[in-house]
């Protein structure tokens, strides 16, 4: 590890030994704010030195005055920038959960409860900074921190900051938070084109719809969740509003992903599979059910279902099997 | 056009905002600055300009680096060297130019920025007048704006917004500076030698031409200021003693060069004069002190040993010397000899008629001193004419003065008169400097401008030592009594004649010179000896730089520390109203006893659930919740159920 690296930890320790675990929702008191000026601010600096020598050799007595003023108006721009971020008040939001490999984005939510705007307010893990936003009087916004998902199961955010840089950018203004900030990661779907798995159907007509022939049975409203393929959009475009269209003998067919049905793979190839079919069979509108070893989701439709099954994959333990 | 501002990009507007930084800090310079430097720096303006406005990619990197090459090129051929304030001035201008061209992000621009702030810096290194000050202000403003502009990328800023925040901020940040100005520990002297500056300013030169003194005194630029201790010296004393011009080749008077002159004792009567001597920047080093000075600062000035003083650097700012005159004085006992051939030398073969002439009136002459007075006599009864606007003269100047043209200036009455008692065999030399002074009575300081200039000969008397005699006295008292107005006729150039024509503008030109001389003394002058009586103001006498860092960290943290708190109380949260307060109490008061309200929690069920945990504060907690619902809900609860919900709040014993 190195020094670098080491410090750091060190710095992060301290700092979750210094104020615990945060509740969620939590106002910034000024003595958590840490403030440091930013390399701007030092080249700044290095400016105001090279004017107070300039000003002293000339013995000028008017440019030792714009040196002072520009000096104090640094310090002054210190303060704001404290206060800038004292007093604000942080919870955490929604966040979506996402596959491995992509990029988790915890939502926070900044609310300033004074009778002054906060302005440039980011959010950053690990010195990548969110663009900054302005958060105006009594107002309240999100911000996201990125964090990649490389495991599934559950992606903690141990810790994050909420910074400002405002008003000059000579000073960076930081609070760290521990917030009990958790996302759910899915298994990354596998690439592979394998054909869907061998489904078992439900009692009932089975029907290929391949064969086409299939009864168009009515329309009905949409539901978040439904399958895109299946609205109905010459009605909307027809300014009817969102519907799906329904088909006689589709509701009856449902699909059983099976973890025994791939008795070929790893544990994470398994999964990996089984989110591909999971993910295929949800964009079709298809039903579905997932059968792990110790679980089983019965067959069904919509955003909540697949979040269930993909939920099922990632907290998937293998050894507990 | 700048009410459609706002619906630029925001990349342009960022680059509007640091193109106006960036003029407004161009604009103290340009007088300095050579015509094809500023229009180089424009051009860069206008072509980043258009590339921002029309969206055209930035120039490739080859190009740009050939620009900055170029340019810097450009200054070293054109001031020869890259140190020095002039040179260095323009090079941050074409720098600002160049980095023009690449900018992108935020950090380019703030940089920029940070130029700007340089340049204006630079701008009072060259000068420091109460004039400037509004401008650097407001500059000093814009340009801080910018910064805080450039900074804001959530949202675009508006202009007022912008101007709003940094004014306040800049107001906050003054009492600081002034803190700092006052007590900030002043340094006597120089870190390195400040380089020369090029142009020379007209003021006293170490040689004279006929015409050069009058030249000078078509200037209304003011000289210096001396302030005095006491009254100033009467009219016809105040004679400020410039250059000394021993050398003369018939035509032209001069310093010797390379000739150290022995020292002559010099009998000084007091009392004296002390005064404060302000000399606006010059480029040279003449201090033209009060005939003869007597005390000086010796580490910045040195007496010669004809008794001019001299600084030790030339003078490029406005710069005060603490000076002490005396003009009654007995001067030299005896000549020594190199200083006697000079003071002899005729200027080889010229002027022969005006050594004809001073021959004849020796000749009738009883004595050294019958003889001065016949020369004198003859420029005040012949028809000789003091004026400002003298005929140009040839070689043999002085003869064509006194026999021909019969119209000159001091410089001419001094030439002729100082050959004339050479010719004679009395040692003689001209010295040249200013007469007179205008008194502003709204401080009681003398003011002396260039128009003041004069010559005048120095004789010397075997008993009497060096005696100042001054021809133009002869012709035209009125120069030395009144000074120059009242000297020539009505219709000649003197400067500043139509102003005090007029009473009201004499009066306001002195008021305003008066406001100058404050700002020049108290202001630009301040220096150590200043910040110890400002500090003992304060009861801090013989402060050393210890003192003044207490004296400076207490206050300034003093300060921040009002800062801060007038920000927490700006930034402070809402507080509810006495209800939801003294809710909030409880809520605190429970906690204590372990039973904390949850984030979901109504009064209702948080205080049902304390009652269940809880029998002995149930009656109480049951009574507090049916009085804050009717506090929160009711359209006008009565003022007493809020003190009877107080006070069972206080009640609550939690220990």
């Amino acid at each position: 590890m190195s020094l670098r690296a080491h410090i750091r930890n060190r710095i992060d320790a301290w700092a979750l030994k210094r104020n615990g675990m945060d509740r969620d929702s939590l106002v910034i008191t000024g003595r958590r704010v840490y403030i440091l000026p930013t390399r701007l601010g030092l080249f700044y600096t290095g400016m105001l030195f090279a004017m107070l020598v300039g000003a002293m050799n000339y013995g000028n007595n008017l440019a030792l005055g714009l040196t002072f003023v520009l000096g104090s108006l640094a310090l002054v721009a210190m303060h704001y920038c404290h206060r800038n971020l004292a007093g604000l008040q942080i919870s955490s939001a929604v966040t979506d959960a996402v596959f491995v490999g992509q990029e988790a984005r915890f939502r926070i939510a900044l609310e300033n409860p004074s009778a002054m705007g906060r302005h440039e307010l980011t959010a950053a893990r690990e010195r990548t900074e969110c663009t900054p936003v302005h958060v105006g009087v009594h107002q309240r916004e999100i911000v996201e921190v990125r964090a990649p998902a490389r495991l599934r199961g559950w992606l903690k955010l141990e810790r994050f900051e909420v910074a400002t840089r405002y008003p000059f950018g000579l000073f960076r203004a930081w609070v760290v938070l521990h917030l009990p900030l958790q996302v759910i990661v899915y298994p990354r779907p596998s690439a592979r084109s394998t054909p869907p798995a061998p489904f078992e159907t439900d009692v009932g007509s089975a029907q290929d719809s391949r064969r086409g022939d299939e009864e168009f049975a009515g329309l009905r409203s949409y539901h978040p969740g439904d399958s895109p393929r299946q609205i109905a959009w010459k009605a909307y475009a027809r300014e009817q509003g969102l519907h799906v269209k329904q088909y006689a003998g589709t509701a009856v067919t449902s699909y059983w992903l099976a973890w025994d049905s791939l008795p070929d793979l790893g544990i994470e190839e398994r999964l990996s599979q089984l989110a591909r079919w999971i993910e295929d069979a949800h964009a079709a509108g298809r039903a579905y059910g997932l059968k792990l070893p110790n679980t089983e989701i019965p067959p069904n439709v919509g955003q909540a279902h697949r979040h269930r099954c993909l939920a099922a994959l990632a907290l998937f333990d293998g050894a507990a099997r | 056009m700048l009410s459609r501002f706002h619906l630029l990009p925001d990349a342009a507007q960022r680059l509007c905002w640091v193109l106006l930084a960036l003029a407004i800090a161009v604009l103290p310079h340009l007088q300095h600055l050579p015509v094809w430097l500023v229009a180089i720096a424009a051009a860069t303006c206008g072509w980043r300009l258009l590339i921002e406005l029309k969206g055209w990619n930035l120039p490739p990197r080859f190009l740009r680096t050939a620009v900055a090459c170029g340019m810097l090129a450009c200054v070293a051929i054109g001031y020869r060297t890259l140190n020095g304030l002039e040179a260095g001035t323009a090079f941050l201008v074409l720098l600002a130019g160049a980095k023009l061209l690449e900018t992108r992000g935020t950090r380019d621009l703030t940089m920029l920025v940070f130029v700007s702030y340089v340049l204006l810096f630079a701008a009072f290194l060259y000068e420091q007048s109460l004039l400037r000050l509004p401008y650097l202000l407001i500059a000093a403003w814009v340009l801080t704006a910018t910064l805080l502009r450039l900074h804001e990328s959530g949202v675009v800023m508006p202009v007022r917004t912008a101007f709003a925040t940094t004014g306040k901020m800049l107001l906050q940040a003054i009492p600081v500076a002034v803190l700092l100005f006052l007590f900030f520990p002043r340094l006597p002297g120089h870190f390195w030698a400040l380089p020369a500056r090029g142009s020379a300013i007209s003021g006293l030169s170490d040689e004279m031409n006929p015409g050069d003194v009058s030249d000078l005194s078509l200037s209304g630029s003011i000289a210096f200021r001396a302030k005095f201790d006491g009254e100033p010296p009467p009219p016809a004393q105040r004679y400020w003693r410039g250059p000394v011009l021993h050398e003369f080749d018939g035509r032209t008077w001069r310093r010797p060069r390379g000739v150290l002159f022995q020292s002559q004792e010099l009998l000084q009567a007091e009392p004296g004069y002390s005064y404060r001597l302000t000399l606006e920047p010059s480029n040279q080093r003449w201090i033209p002190a009060l005939d003869v000075a007597s005390e000086w600062p010796e580490n910045r000035a040195i007496r010669m040993s004809d008794w001019q003083l001299v600084a030790r650097e030339p003078i490029t700012t406005l710069t005060a010397f603490a000076l002490r005159s005396a003009p009654n004085y007995r001067a030299g006992t005896t000549l020594p000899m190199p200083m006697r051939r000079f003071d002899l030398g005729l200027g080889g073969s010229h002027n022969s008629r005006t050594r004809a002439l001073a021959r004849e009136l020796r000749a009738q002459a009883a004595s050294d001193q019958d003889y001065i007075q016949r020369v004198l006599d003859k420029f005040r009864n012949e028809q000789y004419f003091y004026t400002l606007e003298p005929p140009r003269l040839a070689a043999d100047a002085v003869d064509e003065f006194l026999f021909d043209t019969r119209r000159g200036f001091c410089e001419h009455f001094a030439s002729a008169f100082t050959l004339l008692m050479r010719a004679a065999g009395i040692p003689a030399r001209v010295v040249t400097g200013y007469q007179g002074g205008e008194l502003n009575r709204l401080d009681d300081y003398l003011i002396v401008r260039q128009s003041d200039a004069h010559a005048w000969s120095e004789v010397w008397l075997d008993g009497r030592g060096w005696v100042r005699v001054d021809p133009t006295a002869a012709v035209a008292p009125n120069r030395i009594e009144r000074g120059l107005d009242a000297a020539v006729a009505a219709d000649e150039p003197v400067p500043g004649r139509f102003v005090r024509r007029s009473e009201i503008l004499t009066e306001l030109r002195l008021a305003w010179d008066a406001a100058n001389t404050f700002w020049n003394d108290r202001i630009v002058g301040f220096d150590q000896k200043e910040q110890e009586r400002v500090l003992s103001w304060f009861g801090v006498d013989n402060a050393d730089w210890r003192a003044l860092g207490i004296a400076l960290t207490l206050t300034v943290v003093g300060f921040f520390s009002a800062l801060g708190g007038y920000l927490a109380w700006k930034f402070r949260p809402p507080r509810g109203d006495a209800a939801a307060q003294t809710y909030a109490q409880l809520c605190r008061k429970l906690a204590r006893i372990q039973l904390p309200k949850a984030p979901h929690e109504g009064p209702s069920d948080y205080l049902r659930r304390v009652a269940a945990v809880r029998p002995d504060l149930a009656s109480t907690l049951e009574e507090i919740r049916s009085l804050y619902v009717g506090l929160r809900y009711e359209p006008a609860p009565m003022p007493e159920v809020l003190s009877r919900f107080k006070y069972l709040i206080n009640a609550i014993k939690t220990s």
